[in-house]
This record gives C-alpha cells, sequence and structure tokens, in this order.
C-alpha cells in the first residue's frame, strides 16, 4: 500500500494501489515547471528559504536554519553556474560553439529514495530536481514526512515578479509528491522504480543495492549517493597554531551533526605528532565535547547503539596500549589508540583518536569509499600534495573543519544537476 | 524487619553466611552493607591478578576505597567475556573454562572457574530452587534431547540450563529427540513418564521457544497431556521469537499449564546467563523475578547509565559475590528490563524485583554513512 502525503500540490494523507495517477498529477506539474525561467525558480526558492526562517513552528527544527542559508540567490546561482556552466541553457537553445546550440532538457520524473540519517535530505534532493526543471515523486522516511511538508506549505505562499511577470510558489509544488511505502515489498519499489525517468537513490549498502536492482526504464538515469566513510587529519604546525582548538570545536560539531549517521561524518581524526601528546589533544576535545549545545550532545539513540558504545569503550578501557575519554553518559567518545587505521564506524559520537608521526601515513587508508576528508594542514604546499593524493586514491572532498556537511555540489564526486537534465543540440542551418 | 532489627550475624557478613540464608528473606537496603565489602575485596584480588581488570580501573580513576554503594562497583559489558580473559584467580586454580555460545552463536563467551566458585553456584542455584521447589529431589523432566548436555557441545544457555536445575534431580528424562538436526517427541520416553510417574513431584526445565514451537506443537497433535501430583516448570530464553509469533508470557504459561493439568502459576520464567552461573532470576506467582540475597540487580537508563527508577526501562545489570574466579561481581548485560519494586512483592519474597523486557536489537549502521572497506576487492 501506497500512502500519498502530497499530489497535485495538495497536502491531503490518501492511500493509493499505485503511481498511475501521481504520475499522472507530476507530469503535468513538471509541464509548468519547464516554462518558468530558471532565475524566476531560483528567486522562489530564495524566497522560501526566508519564510521558512520567519515561521516561528519550523524554524527551530534541526537543519532548517542551514536549508535557508543554502537557499539564498547566490548559493543557487552558484550551483547551477558549476553544473551549467551557463544558467541560460535550462531556459533555451544557447550558442556553445560554431554551429551547435545546446539545451538542457529535464529528464522528466525523478524518483528519490530518501535515507533516514539526515530529516532535510530528502527536501535538498527536491530544490536539486526543481533546479533542472524536473518533476519529483519522493520516497520519504515516515518520521520525516512533517518536517518536509511544513517546509513546502510555505510555496504556494510565494509570488516572484520576473521580467514582468509574476511566478507563483505553487507551480513548484505542483510538481513534486511526496509518498512512503514498505521498501521491503518488492511490487511497489518496483511499479516506483519504474515511473522513474531518472533515479535518486540515497542509503546504506544494503539499500543502494537492492534499488539499484529494481527493473527501470531503459533511458533511465541513476544517481547513487551511496555508503560513504570520512575522516579527519591534523597536521602538526596546524595542531601548534592559535587556531587548533577552535577547529576542535568545529570537529566535535562535525562529529554531532546527524549523530555520525551522514556519510560525511568523520569517525577518526588523526593527529600528527607535536608537542602536544594525544591524550592532551583528547582532553581538549573532551572540552569541545562538552561545549556543544544540548541538542546536539545529547541526541537520542537506540539502546543497540547504547551498547555498541558502551562495548567500544570497554574493549578501549580493558586494552593494553589503549584509552577511553568518555563521560559517564554516551553523549561523547573519544577511543584513543596508535594503530594507523581507519575503523568501523559505531555513530552516536564515537570519535577514534589516532597519533601519526606524518600526515602521509594517512593516504594509503583512502580508497573509493572516501567521502569527506576535513584536514587541519598549515603549509599551503603540504596541504595540496595531500589533497592530491588523497583525491587521486578515491577522496570525493576535502574540506575543512565545521565544513564537512556543508551541501556543496559536487558531492560525492556527483555533479548532481548535470546528471539531472539531457545536454541536446540543435544545430544552425 | 526494621533497620533496628538488622543485626549482623556472629562473625560477621562473611559470603557463606549470606549464600546459607534463605535467598529472599534480606530487605534491599541492608545489601549495601552486606555485600558491599565483600565485592570491594573481590575486586582488590582481581585488580592484582588482571592486568586488563587492572588498566580498567586505572584508565577511569577508580579507587575501590572510594566505592560508596553497589551502584558504583565498575560493571564490565557481558560481551567482554567474548573477547579478555576476565580470570581473577591464578590460572593453576582454574578447574573449568565454560563456553557459553550464547543464544546468538558467534564467539563463545569464555568463564573460568575454580573449584570455590563453582560450589559456591552450586549452593546459590539450590538455595533459589529450594525457594520453589522445596527440599526434596524431584523428577526432572528436561523438554530438550540428550545431546544438549553432552560434553561434546557447545555451552550454551539451554546446555547451561539442564545442568544447573538437575542439581535437584532424583532422576533425568529428557522428552524430546533430535534427529537430522531437528527435534521431536521422544514417544517411548514420554509413554515411561505418563506410565510410571505421574503420583509423582516433578519438575521440568526447557527453552521457551523450544517449548512452544516443537513439544507443544507436537504435544498437541498426538492429543497428549500430562497430570503429576505436582509439577513445576521453569522455562526461559527465546522471548525474541516468541514476540515475533506474538505469543505472550501468560497465553504461554496458560497453555501450558493446560498441558501439564497445572495452575499457570506452576509455570516459572526464569531469566540467567552463563556469565553469572548459580543465580536465576525466577518469576514469582504474580509475575516479578525476584533478586536473591547474594546477588543485586540494577537497571541503567540506556543513555546516562545512572539506575532508573521503578518502571523505567534500562540495561539490566547483575551482581553477584558467588565468584572468586573471574569478573562477575557487575556485569551489564544487553537484556532490558524494569524494575518493578523492592521488598514489597505480593508473593512475600524480599530485595528488588523486576521484569525482562526484551534482548537489546542489535545496531547496524544506520543511514548513508558506512564502513570504509570497498565492495568487491
Amino acid at each position: 500500500m501506497i500512502t500519498c502525503h502530497l499530489v497535485e500540490g495538495k497536502f491531503e494523507t490518501r492511500l493509493c494501489q499505485g503511481f498511475d495517477e501521481i504520475t499522472q498529477s507530476v507530469n503535468t506539474g513538471r509541464e509548468a515547471l519547464a516554462v518558468i525561467p530558471l532565475d524566476a525558480i531560483i528567486k522562489i526558492l530564495d524566497a522560501l528559504g526566508k519564510r521558512v526562517l520567519k515561521n516561528p513552528e519550523i524554524n527551530t527544527l534541526p537543519g532548517v536554519s542551514y536549508i535557508s542559508l543554502w537557499l539564498r540567490r547566490e548559493n543557487l546561482d552558484r550551483i547551477c553556474r558549476v553544473n551549467y556552466s551557463d544558467k541560460r541553457y535550462l531556459d533555451g537553445f544557447c550558442q556553445s560553439e560554431t554551429n551547435i546550440l545546446m539545451m538542457a532538457q529535464p529528464r522528466g520524473i525523478v524518483c528519490h529514495w530518501i535515507a533516514a540519517n539526515m530529516p532535510t535530505l530528502g527536501f535538498f534532493s527536491i530544490v536539486q530536481a526543481i533546479l533542472s526543471k524536473n518533476g519529483s515523486m519522493v520516497k520519504m522516511p515516515g518520521e520525516y514526512v512533517t518536517l518536509i511538508l511544513s517546509i513546502l506549505r510555505e510555496l504556494p505562499e510565494i509570488s516572484v515578479d520576473y521580467e514582468g511577470t509574476t511566478y507563483s510558489g505553487k507551480s513548484l509544488l505542483d510538481a513534486i509528491a511526496i509518498v512512503t511505502f514498505e521498501g521491503k515489498s518488492t511490487r511497489v519499489s518496483e511499479k516506483f522504480s519504474l515511473a522513474a525517468d531518472c533515479r535518486i537513490i540515497f542509503g546504506g549498502s544494503e539499500a543502494v543495492r537492492a534499488i539499484s536492482r529494481l527493473p527501470c526504464r531503459d533511458h533511465c538515469e541513476t544517481i547513487i549517493f551511496g555508503p560513504k566513510y570520512s575522516f579527519t587529519v591534523f597536521g602538526r604546525e596546524y595542531i601548534e597554531s592559535d587556531g587548533f582548538k577552535r577547529s576542535l570545536d568545529q570537529l566535535a560539531k562535525d562529529v554531532a551533526v546527524f549523530n555520525q549517521m551522514a556519510c560525511s561524518s568523520p569517525h577518526v581524526v588523526f593527529v600528527e605528532k607535536s608537542r602536544y601528546s594525544v591524550e592532551v589533544i583528547a582532553s581538549w576535545l573532551r572540552d569541545s565535547f562538552e561545549r556543544l549545545p544540548g541538542a546536539l550532545r545529547n541526541q537520542e539513540i537506540s539502546s543497540g547503539l547504547s551498547a555498541k558504545i558502551i562495548n567500544a569503550r570497554a574493549r578501549y578501557l580493558l586494552s593494553d596500549g589503549k584509552n577511553c575519554v568518555a563521560p559517564g553518559d554516551l553523549g561523547w567518545t573519544i577511543l584513543i589508540d596508535q594503530e594507523i587505521c581507519l575503523e568501523e564506524p559505531i555513530q552516536g559520537k564515537c570519535i577514534f583518536t589516532k597519533e601519526i608521526t606524518s600526515v602521509d601515513e594517512v593516504i594509503p587508508l583512502v580508497n573509493h569509499k572516501i567521502q569527506a576528508v576535513s584536514i587541519g594542514i598549515l603549509d599551503p604546499a603540504k596541504r595540496e600534495a595531500f589533497a592530491r593524493q588523497v583525491a587521486y586514491r578515491g577522496a570525493d572532498r576535502i574540506v575543512i573543519p565545521g565544513t564537512i556537511h556543508d551541501f556543496i555540489l559536487p558531492w560525492d564526486g556527483i555533479m548532481t544537476l548535470n546528471r539531472l537534465v539531457r545536454w541536446v543540440i540543435l544545430r544552425n542551418n | 524487619m526494621s533497620d533496628a532489627d538488622q543485626v549482623s550475624p556472629e562473625g560477621g557478613w562473611t559470603r557463606d553466611v549470606i549464600v546459607a540464608l534463605p535467598p529472599y528473606s534480606q530487605d534491599d537496603r541492608h545489601k549495601n552493607e552486606f555485600l558491599l565489602p565483600i565485592i570491594k575485596e573481590q575486586l582488590e584480588i582481581a585488580r592484582c591478578n588482571n592486568q586488563q581488570i587492572d588498566n580498567y580501573f586505572s584508565k577511569q580513576g577508580i579507587g575501590i576505597d572510594a566505592i560508596q554503594k553497589l551502584e558504583d562497583v565498575p560493571y564490565i559489558p557481558v560481551q567482554m567475556f567474548k573477547v579478555f580473559d576476565l580470570r581473577t584467580c591464578s590460572e593453576q586454580e582454574i578447574v573449568k573454562i565454560l563456553q557459553s555460545s550464547g543464544t546468538t552463536g558467534g564467539t563463545p563467551s569464555r568463564i573460568p572457574l575454580d573449584k570455590a566458585t563453582t560450589l559456591n553456584q552450586i549452593k546459590a542455584l539450590k538455595s533459589i530452587l529450594s525457594d520453589y521447589l522445596g527440599e526434596r529431589r524431584k523428577i526432572f523432566l528436561v523438554i530438550d534431547h540428550e545431546g544438549i548436555n553432552s560434553p561434546k557441545m557447545a555451552f550454551s544457555a539451554r546446555t547451561a540450563g539442564v545442568r544447573g536445575l538437575s542439581i535437584y534431580a532424583k532422576k533425568i528424562f529428557y522428552l524430546l529427540k533430535e534427529e537430522d538436526g531437528k527435534l521431536s517427541l521422544n514417544m517411548p520416553v514420554i509413554r515411561e513418564v505418563i506410565e510410571n510417574y505421574s503420583h509423582e513431584d516433578v519438575y521440568a526445565f526447557g527453552f521457551t521457544y523450544i517449548i512452544w514451537t516443537v513439544f507443544y506443537e507436537q504435544l498437541k497433535a498426538e492429543g497428549i497431556q500430562f497430570s503429576f501430583k505436582d509439577f513445576t516448570l521453569f522455562h526461559g530464553g527465546g522471548w525474541k521469537k516468541m514476540q515475533e509469533l506474538a505469543v505472550s508470557k501468560e497465553a504461554f504459561s496458560d497453555t501450558i499449564a493446560e498441558v501439564f493439568c497445572t495452575q499457570p502459576g506452576n509455570i516459572l520464567d526464569f531469566y540467567g546467563m552463563a556469565e553469572q552461573t548459580g543465580i536465576i532470576f525466577v518469576d514469582c506467582e504474580h509475575g516479578n523475578k525476584h533478586v536473591p540475597t547474594f546477588s543485586q540487580v540494577i537497571i541503567r537508563d540506556p543513555f546516562t547509565l545512572e539506575p532508573c527508577d521503578t518502571g523505567k526501562t534500562g540495561f539490566i545489570e547483575v551482581m553477584s559475590i558467588l565468584a572468586d574466579s573471574y569478573y562477575d561481581q557487575a556485569v551489564l548485560t544487553e537484556d532490558l528490563g524494569v524494575l518493578v519494586g523492592v521488598d514489597d512483592c505480593p508473593c512475600g519474597r524480599k530485595g528488588r524485583y523486576f521484569r525482562f523486557v526484551s534482548r537489546v536489537e542489535k545496531a547496524e549502521p544506520r543511514g548513508c554513512g558506512d564502513t570504509f572497506r570497498e565492495s568487491g576487492r
């Protein structure tokens, strides 16, 4: 059984047997979306960002203030420019080379499978589909439906003037359907997949593999934001610099946001040997964790995850040559050892802390599963050499502490908007 | 008994004295007084004899002298028995190592036992069982196959139950048989029991899930019922699967009581583990599990890890004074329970009483954060 929470711009919960009606509605909606100039769409989204920030019912929810920042016109402009090189390609045929005009056409209906780790993830995925003028059918984790709908509810209230025409946010909303259904139901999942001209899949390994195997139409493009792993590296000069403690605050925040469930969440921090021992650095990091706002420090965790953390702490406390710094509760955990390796994620703010002789020791650990490496390396030459090496081996994003979750395209090495369109040519006579 | 009535026995509260007491005779508030000194002494010895345990205390800056109450005793998670040697006496003193595969399989727990610990465990279990069965030995029915008690088999919760409960047996019958890995009724034995022992006092043990899905199902199909002079069934384990079958504890007791022509109050669920052999927490007629004198149970909040008040679900921590040979003074389980009350269960047993809620669900990494290992390489 499929539960539809939003279709035809109406926020009504209704049960559906299949996707035919929903597909039809989204197709109608996307026709209207396709003729809106991209700049007008950006203007509507910019207005949406400002509205959600003013809405007291949603502006305190996790991630909403970041959405508002992310929807700023300058940011969306930049994203479109990076992806399309020229925004005009979205609105009509433009000259690219001699004798060839080019236009970016939306693929059609994008079916989104949204992972359950990040409440606002579905929204970012929808906006990318809008910025490529696609319709969206979004399979959302049930627990996040209310949040996403409350943001989208602002859209019909928005109208913008662009080059003498008024455009309504309702036109964007009409091209979106939000559904929930049991992912284990192969029959429903197959129908959903077959409705797609493009599939965006977010999730862990098992989910991504299962969804990728679903049948899809021959022309369907599949964009996978699959399972990834992230970590942090600090060089000696950086550790000995004045700003290091501030960076540990940023690291604590990176660890805490999404409670380490995101692909961009760091699980290990490598610290190059410096005048400060790893124990001293761990004590500073402890202070950083304790300075986190209560909502980040004391996030709810399952009893299964509690047991996992308790076991990890005990293993480190009982072992020779390892240590654990942690409070009496399960708010955060620092696990210290000397083994130069990546560690299986525990989640729930458990960060493995390891001392290394040189940042170069980390390079062989990087593979294609690595998404983000946040680095604190002062010397520009050393920094770039390190970045080149880890990028070559598979890392997609090399960032600085405190920015690891910033949703900047490309993401996972993918120019999403570019993948969401077909590049069509028109030869001049 | 009031505070003023609490009199230290002659020679003080030694472990032998405590184990010899009726198991549910002491008020909970006195436990700190008589268990803590013994546990602190055991912790000192544990630290001296085991580098890992010493690490555990020193890294957390725990001084044994500073421990003021049972809740402060450092607990070790039960999984650590699979990873570390938690022996607390010299290797020469070890007479047996229990290897428990647990109910979920995988790496076994290793529990080293010396002579004194084994004896204490037997005394403790006898004391608990006598409270439920009386002092006389009885016919013991095992609702499992005989191989479960074979020395060749890995030590499991089922083995522990059979071996532990057999100390009250004057004769043992295994009511199931195993063929090609499948359990079925052992009909010749069942017939023998019905024909020759119906006039006897009988007690039985079985794994809850096996009793329900194999024993009860097949008895029903065969139309077999038992009737004994007196009957008590101890059963435990497999509640996760029973929950999947939507069979409640009450429904189980009612149904199985009919099979044995007895009252549901004689069908007793118990909670125990190989890491604390010698202690089982048995249901009373009000469905509460009682903590014997030589043990304590603390329910800990799954996030703050602080002791929970009554009515709040948390991790079950079990404490004991029985072992000299391994760290069983405070073991944090991966089971969830709820403290129901203290000293005032209508059954009259003193001490804390609690209920088992569920096993902790295994936590798989959630979201798109995942292993760093590449697939297919």
